[in-house]
């Protein structure tokens, strides 16, 4: 038995979300697994299905960093600020 | 634990393989794995009324709800599994040899076409109110994704119910006396499926996996269900039920929550046919997993 995560997606429309998982024999039962387990009311007409085993999972404090780096954004609020300051002396 | 707990009260969402503190990862397991068994005994209840539903309709209708039902125990199982405390045929095994819960309503007998309407109307209703307080607020994040699948299934099988419990109401005396016979017999368990109020330290509530109080849920659906038989023309079991004017609140009295522990014990009406049936029943499957394993063996992957 091989543990297989599933990931479905709506023709069109998102991008392919995790569903959940569940455990088969081998890869071409896992298909029927899922149609059946995940499918069954067309909750997706896209499925992938990936061993757990060859899932590679970043370490939290990987990806952290880049949770802290405010330069890579910008609201938009010192321009705004800018720009009625400058509208304001105008006026 | 007083890190985690305000991480919790702060709204913090625990995936499958985060650190979690051990008492947490248990309770939050065996909450998750009773629902899994009681998926999964439904599901077998369910099952064994596919052949005496009458009609094609309803037949259709107890065909998909079987597999819904047995589709949520795979779901449940999965979840429950990769938390590391059991695994998946470690919790069947547990549950075939009764060593652990599962649902009230599952250790009492259907007798009727009545019963199923009852349980899919009264029963499935408690499951669902009970689901969705979990769905609300919950802290375990894979528990909580698969709920959300689990609850809009739930909901079809709840306006089932309803319809079936119309079509016999609106039937012959003969039907609405069966019916009646069967509120008589569900009403009880179904409202103890909520269980008794809930202690001041509940731990689920506490870690954000309820996020309210069984007494608040129990009579939420009391307020709704009562009503909603009378209206119908039936009665309700309950010899102290009254109506609180000044409330406006139906009040059914004082529970006896003897026949709950019965069946948190495996004592119930109907637990020992229940669990030796579905034991049979893995018992007599088991040469397909042994044709699965001995195909994840041969095949490549």
């Amino acid at each position: 038995m091989h543990t297989y995560e599933v990931f479905l997606k709506k023709d069109g429309r998102d991008e392919f979300r995790h569903a959940g998982a569940l455990d088969a024999a081998n890869d071409a039962l896992a298909e029927v697994h899922a149609r059946e387990t995940y499918i069954r009311r067309a909750e997706g007409d896209r499925l992938w299905l990936v061993r757990r085993d060859h899932v590679i999972v970043a370490d939290v404090d990987f990806v952290a960093p880049n949770a802290d780096k405010p330069h890579r954004h910008h609201d938009g609020a010192a321009v705004a600020a800018r720009r009625k300051a400058n509208r304001e002396a105008s006026e | 634990m007083d890190a985690f707990e305000t991480f919790l009260d702060g709204g913090g969402i625990v995936e499958a393989d985060d650190d979690m503190p051990d008492d947490y990862r248990r309770a939050v397991f065996a909450f998750i794995e009773m629902h899994a068994n009681s998926e999964l005994m439904g599901g077998l209840t369910e099952r064994d009324w596919i052949p005496k539903t009458p009609g094609l309709r309803h037949k259709m209708s107890v065909l998909a709800k079987t597999q819904d039902e047995i589709g949520h125990g795979h779901l449940l199982y999965m979840v429950a599994a990769a938390m590391g405390v059991k695994t998946r045929p470690q919790m069947l095994e547990d549950l075939f040899a009764g060593k652990s819960r599962f649902h009230n309503v599952f250790h009492y007998q259907a007798v009727t076409w009545g019963d199923q309407v009852a349980i899919a109307f009264l029963v499935d209703a408690a499951a669902l109110a009970s689901q969705q307080a979990v769905f609300k607020n919950c802290s375990y994040g894979p528990y909580r994704r698969i709920l959300k699948r689990i609850i809009s299934e739930e909901g079809f099988h709840m306006r089932l119910g309803e319809d079936r419990m119309m079509r016999i109401a609106e039937g012959t005396d003969v039907q609405r006396q069966l019916f009646q016979d069967s509120i008589d017999r569900w009403f009880w368990p179904a409202l103890q499926l909520f269980g008794p109020d809930s202690k001041p330290d509940d731990k689920l509530l506490r870690w954000h996996i309820k996020s309210e109080r069984n007494e608040v849920l129990r009579d939420r659906w009391v307020q709704k269900f009562v009503p909603m038989l009378h209206s119908y023309g039936f009665t309700i079991p309950a010899d102290d039920l009254f109506y609180d004017e000044a409330t406006n609140q139906w009040d059914v009295g004082p529970i006896d929550w003897e026949p709950l522990k019965k069946t948190l014990a495996q004592g119930g009406p109907d637990s020992a046919r229940r669990i030796t049936e579905a034991s049979n029943n893995w018992n007599r499957t088991a040469w397909v997993r042994e044709a699965l394993e001995q195909a994840s063996a041969t095949v490549p992957a």
